[in-house]
């Protein structure tokens, strides 16, 4: 990537009219923080490190530094759409305690509100491939659906679009390589030839959908990989994981869809999360047509491509965990240094919750707890890579004044909380403490309940006796537990840019 | 380290929500959640005994709950479903039938106890998943599994015994 595609002055966190002395003073004072000597298991500050050293190098050079000021002003001033990082902690001030206590960070990128207008819209073009599983266990109604969902997708399509279509069961076909979408019949009718048989080897359909992709692959285009399932791949898991992180980096994003039972959920999990893509579980053969329909509206939609979030906590600040909340709920995978994120649409955040741990007998006053990052591709742009930071601080007092969580991080941990009490149930079962895991159950569906979510609460509390007596819980009832449960975050506060 | 008022276990400073059971750290002290009593087993000698009145409950009529040691009968017209339970002040679900004012949380009832629901022409009662279980004329309920209920039947919720009467 080119060293001009960010904004050195931003990433030192200086005035364009600053002098070599104060760059260098910035430069120590961040250095310092993110230096990989000082954060050993951190790799977000490495990530961020690399990127302030780079932008260091550049401006402490007077020629780079005098090339770069006339580039920039050539560039029309209007250009440019972006977008914003807004990040909300908890709590603005802390007690120091003599044991580590938790902050919560919630990170929100926010699109160019310009970008709302429908003009805008239309400029983005997809580069979309579905990896269709037509393994024997696709038979039938599902198979059905699959087909009508794909032939939804490529009425839906517009002329410059361009799509792939990749059907595996233990080998992979490709059914369409990957094509400006012209003569729509045409691509209908070869969809409509698929027929179920074999075994799932998910790594083949996989890596031969991706392969279409690349072919077109473009950074005015929105590259995504749809691949929907119904089975259990076998002992090519670390393959496909692999495969997604490289597609990533090359700027392709996979959603993975699982539909029944059988599918293993973690995999899917982390297929997509890898990627910043989303996973789903959808019941029933019946919502695929809506669900993918919605799926690929939603990436037409988009407003920037390959959005990332880096987080540098302080050296001796721990990050716990990181979860999308919105657009489309989902755990996010925090040790490769930066959170895939995948689009951002033009209409709608991503936010992302935080937990950090702050370390015990912290020393009064003012300091720094992270540095976010976030970055990624303006579709519309010329210059389109696009980065927004936000350097978090808190005050650390004795006697801080009385104040109330804000109520977006409320909410969201208060659903949140109920996610990971299912996570946390399945982990006691995973480790064979069957009473643990049926009163966290039973604990899950008192909160359901108290929440007004009765059939929700009513699965949880029969997945809760079924646990007691055979100490197994249905495949549909982990399922529904965990997505319901997911899905609970899509409340109505994070439908829309707030 | 905070402690969670509801289920008593330990979290980090500065966490928001119990992670055991999930509720609310932030409520303050003065509407800390009192958890459902657990009761020991010896309360069985509560039992009573069938009455076989009849289970057919008109259009019209209404039920009529006589609370054991209360002055004064709670009468309702069951809606679709009725629940019993109490109320409290940090969970946004109400009982339709608040049993708070005849001592519901020392007898082990549940906030969402029990429900009585209307069919065509009889009534139903289901536990809702409560903590010291729901009794029919001395017999414990399996949790949402409906049973029919007829006029004169006892029914206890945890140590909570009431007479129904349709009227």
């Amino acid at each position: 990537m080119a060293v001009t595609s960010i904004d050195p002055y931003i990433t030192l966190g200086v005035s364009p009219d600053s002098s070599a002395d104060e760059i260098k003073a910035a430069y120590r004072r961040v250095a310092r923080r993110l230096h990989p000597d000082a954060n050993p298991n951190n790799p977000g500050a490495a990530v961020q490190f690399q990127d302030v050293t780079v932008a260091y190098e550049l401006l402490i050079d007077a020629d780079r530094r005098r090339a770069y000021d006339h580039q920039i002003a050539r560039q029309r001033p209007d250009e440019g759409l972006n977008f914003s990082l807004r990040v909300t902690p908890s709590k603005r001030a802390v007690v120091p305690l003599p044991e580590p206590q938790v902050i919560y960070l919630l990170a929100e990128i926010l699109p160019d509100p310009r970008a709302r207008n429908q003009d805008q819209k239309r400029e983005t073009r997809l580069n979309l491939t579905l990896v269709l599983d037509h393994s024997n266990s696709m038979n039938g109604t599902r198979l059905d659906k699959v087909k009508v969902a794909a032939h939804e997708i490529v009425n839906q399509l517009s002329e410059g679009d361009i799509l792939s279509v990749v059907s595996f069961n233990d080998r992979a076909e490709v059914i369409i390589p990957a094509t400006p979408v012209q003569n729509k019949q045409a691509l209908k009718a070869k969809i409509s030839m698929m027929i179920a048989s074999g075994g799932t080897e998910i790594f083949k359909g996989l890596s031969a959908g991706v392969e279409q992709n690349r072919r077109f692959l473009g950074p005015k285009l929105v590259n995504h990989v749809v691949l929907l399932t119904d089975g259990n791949t076998f002992g090519d898991h670390e393959n496909c994981i692999e495969l997604a992180r490289k597609s990533a980096e090359q700027g392709i994003s996979i959603s993975a869809m699982g539909l029944g039972q059988e599918w293993n959920d973690e995999f899917l999990d982390q297929l997509a999360s890898v990627t910043g893509g989303t996973s789903s579980y959808i019941n029933s053969a019946s919502a695929v047509v809506s669900f993918l329909n919605n799926h690929v509206r939603n990436l037409s939609n988009a407003f920037a491509e390959r959005v990332r979030l880096s987080v540098a906590p302080d050296p001796d600040v721990k990050l716990e965990s990181a979860f999308k909340l919105s657009p489309h709920p989902q755990p996010l995978t925090v040790d490769d240094g930066y959170i895939q994120l995948g689009s951002l649409q033009a209409n709608r955040n991503i936010s992302v919750l935080l937990q950090f741990q702050l370390p015990a007998n912290m020393a009064l006053g003012f300091r720094s707890v992270a540095r976010l990052v976030s970055t990624g591709d303006v579709l519309a742009n010329q210059n389109q890579h696009f980065q927004s930071l936000s350097d978090i601080s808190l005050e650390v007092n004795d006697n801080p004044p009385p104040e109330d969580p804000p109520v977006a991080i409320l909410d969201a941990l208060g659903k949140l909380t109920l996610y990971r009490m299912q996570e946390r149930a399945q982990e006691a079962l995973a480790s064979g403490d069957i009473r643990e895991a049926t009163r966290r159950l039973e604990n899950l569906a008192t909160r359901l309940l108290a929440m007004g979510e009765e059939d929700l609460a009513n699965q949880a509390r029969s997945e809760a006796r079924r646990v007691a007596h055979t100490s197994n819980l249905s495949d549909a009832g982990r399922k529904t537990l965990k997505y319901q449960t997911r899905f609970l975050l899509l409340g109505p506060s994070n439908e829309d840019v707030s | 380290m905070v402690t969670c008022p509801y289920c008593g276990s330990k979290n980090l400073e500065g966490m928001l929500f119990c992670e055991e059971c999930g509720q609310s750290l932030t409520g303050g002290s003065g509407s800390a959640v009192l958890p459902t009593k657990q009761l020991d087993q010896s309360s069985n000698d509560l039992a009573a005994k069938a009455t076989w009145g009849t289970a057919r409950f008109g259009q019209d009529a209404s039920v009529i709950i006589h609370i054991r040691d209360a002055s004064q009968p709670v009468i309702i017209q069951p809606a679709k479903r009725t629940i019993l339970g109490r109320t409290d002040a940090t969970s946004p679900q109400k009982p339709d039938v608040d049993l708070t004012p005849f001592g519901a949380l020392d007898k082990g009832v549940s906030r969402i106890h029990a429900a009585i629901y209307r069919n065509e022409d009889t009534l139903t009662l289901v536990d809702m998943g409560s903590a010291n279980g729901t009794h029919l004329n001395g017999q414990r309920l399996v949790p949402d599994q409906p049973r029919i209920l007829r006029d004169g039947d006892e029914i206890r919720l945890g140590k909570l015994v009431a007479h129904i009467y349709f009227k």
